[in-house]
């Protein structure tokens, strides 16, 4: 326990520092429910995050999970990943999206609570990137469900992923 | 003649024209003249227990109906609480019986047994002396016993739990005969009121002896730990009807021998024969709910819950010894009170409960909680009548057990003012049993109600559940209305409870116990008061409230529309029966939290194939939670009983000459030995 308290101590506070809040951007695309800014207010800052991964490599799970993890504290600028798209704000979307996933996500979108958001994360879950026109592929995550913003990378460096989720958030 | 005596005379003569009846009208007569007579023997019971509690007592001495001792009957407000639970509990149980057996069938002795076994419920309490008190308690035992073997043909567990309570009863009774007989014989008298004059003389090691043995006897019959192992198998085995007279009635008479024994003849007697009563009824109210949360089988669940039930009473009664030795009269009396007003609430509940499960079984074929479900929508009358009796069993408001387990701590904790040591460990321990039990008994009935009858029906024969008919559930629905009766006006009851405490007769002065008011119930010279009825219409208009809330809510907001949504399945297929929480998984938490208290029994065999280690053919899982006091105390003492016989068997080897020795020599020692010390 006295080791547990002195590595804490010892340790401190690793996240980086907060980099300056990104300039707000225009809706990258699509809008979901009349208007991206619109739902943004209405989340005013706390966005409770639903994660699916529809097929990816599991590339861009360990870059979420580095966002959300201690150096890069995505949680700070006011998002949160949750267990259950019942509690959910947005869903984020990783990986091309499988025949066997493309039901479950329509699901789990139509589970989310009006209003929502959709961010595809890394570039198969905007393009389908190198698996396009791969067996088994159902499409890009925008082909299945209207996707609100986008994070390009393969996999997307966490930065990117807290820079996107800010301005989800406006923190 | 008074009205108790004309209603438990009337009681006895159609008892005994009904089993005349039933047997030899033809068959298909029977489940009604049997339930029909049972159903009025219980209604003349009723009527005379209540005018036994309005204050008409009796005393009828019958000395030419027994030979050698004779019968003698007495009724006061104490026996008249027991006499009328009893016969409310059997009119419901008697009209459900008419459409339960007449179903399922049911032998000639069976339905000829019925009455006379409400009849013995009956005079138990009305005995007014020991040799009637003996021969109506080995009445009933014996009436009961038949009744447990019912189905005997159907199952072969009945006639193991048939032994189980064959033994454990008359274990009961050698305890009781000898506890009475010794005070009968140093008393010089065996009527109750010679016996009460007898005891101040008595000198305090005898009456511990006694009220040890009385203890014993009529603990044994109560279901207290570590006599209660053949509560939970005997209960459950019965025709449901008969576990309803069972559970609700005959446990009963248990508390009442105790109370009667304790207070009534003995005269209150040292403090620590109450402190162990308090001890053995915390121990025996925090296992029996523990054991109830572990259970999947719904009628030995609820044949725990009685175990618990009788141990919250034993509280009671000894907290009212505990308080009258120590010169606490209200406090004393309002114990007592508690505890009698928790036995009429747990005859109420236990009734309702056990005759949904009937239902329950009756419409499925199956007890196993874990292949219920879904019976909802196919039994909704029986689910109303499980669901309102799990709430009245869970001590929380408007249910039945929260008025008597309210008054019940009130009594424990306003104990604290001016105790002794003992007092001042024993009634926090106390309090605190009182409250994990009443937690559990919540987390046991939501387990209960939810996996037996919400949900989706896990088996075929769950799912082809059919309502069950009309006379069952009209036994359900007076239960039920008895039930909501006790629990919103059990002010309507305390006048009559406070007479059964007067009569009760500890030593001291008799205080009018301190409750009054219908609506609210005060404590007179404590602070407290509660008012059930109160309590009830502001949860129901607060529940009502958010409902029309939350209905109105969606219309207020900007966004407008109600949406419809698939259920939540994880996005994968439709859920099944497979994914819903069994009642096993349900209790799994609480298992693990209790780990060391029930000791559950997990088995896992894995079976790998012939070519490889590494490679698994078959896994065999099996757990299983079983009754530690039994594994613990019985199994071992029943070892030794049957290893003394294979001893003796060495004895008897069935050689004529060996036998002929035997006597030969028995008589050649006994000559010498008079010869010798003559």
């Amino acid at each position: 326990m006295l080791r547990l308290w002195r590595m804490i101590r010892g340790t401190g506070r690793i996240a980086e520092p907060s980099p300056p809040r990104p300039a707000r951007a225009a809706a990258p695309r699509g809008d979901t429910d009349g208007n991206v800014g619109a739902t943004m207010r209405a989340l005013r800052g706390s966005v409770q995050i639903r994660h699916v991964d529809a097929g990816s490599c599991n590339g861009c799970e360990v870059e979420i999970g580095a966002a959300f993890g201690p150096v890069y504290d995505a949680e700070r600028y006011g998002a949160r990943l949750v267990a259950s798209p019942r509690h959910a704000d947005a869903l984020i979307v990783t990986g091309v999206v499988t025949r066997n996933m493309a039901e479950p996500l329509r699901r789990t979108h139509a589970a989310i609570p009006a209003p929502k958001l959709v961010v595809a994360i890394g570039d198969c879950a905007r393009n389908c990137g190198v698996f396009a026109d791969a067996y088994g592929v159902a499409g890009a995550a925008g082909d299945i469900v209207p996707v609100d913003a986008e994070v390009p990378g393969c996999p997307p460096r966490p930065e990117a992923i807290v820079a996107a989720l800010r301005e989800l958030t406006g923190r | 003649m008074s009205t108790s005596a004309l209603g438990l005379g009337l009681a006895g003569t159609i008892a005994l024209l009904t089993t005349l009846a039933v047997l030899v009208i033809p068959f298909r007569l029977r489940p009604t003249i049997s339930g029909a007579g049972t159903a009025l023997v219980g209604t003349a019971g009723l009527a005379a227990g209540a005018a036994a509690l309005a204050g008409q007592s009796f005393t009828l001495p019958l000395p030419s109906l027994l030979p050698l001792s004779g019968l003698s009957f007495a009724v006061d407000p104490l026996s008249g609480v027991f006499i009328a639970v009893t016969g409310a509990v059997a009119v419901a149980a008697g009209i459900y019986a008419i459409g339960y057996t007449s179903h399922s069938g049911t032998s000639r002795a069976a339905a000829a047994v019925l009455p006379l076994f409400v009849a013995s419920l009956l005079a138990v309490p009305a005995a007014a002396s020991v040799a009637t008190l003996l021969a109506c308690w080995e009445l009933m035992a014996l009436t009961s016993l038949l009744l447990v073997l019912t189905e005997h043909k159907q199952r072969p567990e009945v006639a193991e739990a048939g032994l189980w309570y064959a033994v454990m009863t008359h274990l009961g009774l050698v305890c009781l005969l000898g506890g009475l007989m010794i005070f009968t014989a140093h008393a010089g008298g065996d009527s109750f009121a010679a016996l009460a004059a007898a005891a101040p003389e008595l000198s305090p090691a005898l009456k511990g002896a006694v009220f040890v043995l009385a203890l014993a006897g009529f603990g044994s019959k109560a279901g207290m730990v570590p006599l209660h192992a053949w509560l939970p198998r005997a209960h459950p085995e019965a025709p449901s009807h008969v576990s309803a007279l069972m559970s609700a009635a005959m446990v009963n008479l248990g508390i009442y021998g105790i109370i009667r024994v304790g207070f009534g003849l003995l005269g209150g007697g040292s403090t620590w024969w109450w402190l162990l009563v308090i001890g053995l009824g915390a121990a025996s109210a925090v296992y029996g709910i523990l054991q109830a949360a572990m259970s999947t089988d719904l009628k030995r669940l609820l044949g725990y819950s009685t175990t618990e039930n009788m141990g919250l009473i034993l509280v009671g009664v000894g907290a009212a010894g505990l308080f009258a030795s120590a010169h606490h009269p209200e406090l004393a009396e309002l114990a007592l009170a508690a505890a009698l007003l928790h036995v009429a609430n747990h005859a109420g509940f236990k009734t309702l409960l056990f005759l949904a499960a009937g239902s329950v079984l009756h419409a499925t074929g199956t007890r196993d909680l874990d292949s219920l479900g879904g019976l909802r929508s196919a039994m909704p009358a029986t689910t109303l009548a499980f669901g309102w009796g799990g709430l009245a069993a869970s001590a929380l408001p408007p249910g039945t057990a929260f008025v008597s387990e309210w008054l019940l701590v009130q009594a424990l904790i306003h104990g604290l003012h001016g105790a002794t040591t003992a007092t001042a460990v024993t009634l926090p321990l106390a309090v605190s049993a009182v409250a994990l039990t009443a937690g559990l008994a919540v987390a046991t009935f939501v387990k209960a109600f939810g996996t037996g009858f919400l949900a989706k029906p896990r088996t075929a024969d769950a799912a082809a559940a059919r309502e069950s008919p009309a006379t069952m559930l009209a036994g359900m629905g007076l239960a039920g209305a008895a039930c909501a009766a006790l629990a919103l006006v059990p002010g309507a009851l305390l006048p009559a409870i406070g007479r059964a405490v007067a009569a009760a007769g500890w030593p001291g002065p008799v205080i009018r116990y301190g409750t009054n008011g219908l609506v609210t119930i005060r404590l007179a010279g404590l602070a407290g008061e509660v008012s059930p009825l109160l309590l009830t219409l502001g949860l129901v208009i607060v529940m009502v409230a958010t409902a029309a809330w939350l209905r109105a809510l969606p219309a207020r907001r900007a966004q407008g529309a109600r949406r419809r949504a698939r259920l939540w399945d994880c996005g994968g297929g439709p859920l099944t029966a497979r994914m819903e929480y069994t009642a096993t998984s349900f209790a799994e938490p609480l298992q693990r939290v209790f780990d060391d208290v029930v000791a559950p029994e997990t088995r896992l065999d894995v079976t790998h194939l012939d070519e490889a280690r590494y490679l698994v053919a078959a896994i065999e899982y099996r757990a299983q939670v079983p009754d530690r006091i039994e594994r613990r105390l019985y199994q071992p003492i029943l070892s030794a009983v049957a290893a003394w016989g294979s001893a003796a068997r060495w004895l008897a080897p069935g050689s004529v000459h060996r036998y002929l020795g035997y006597g030969f020599y028995t008589v050649t020692a006994v000559l010498i030995i008079l010869t010798v010390t003559r």
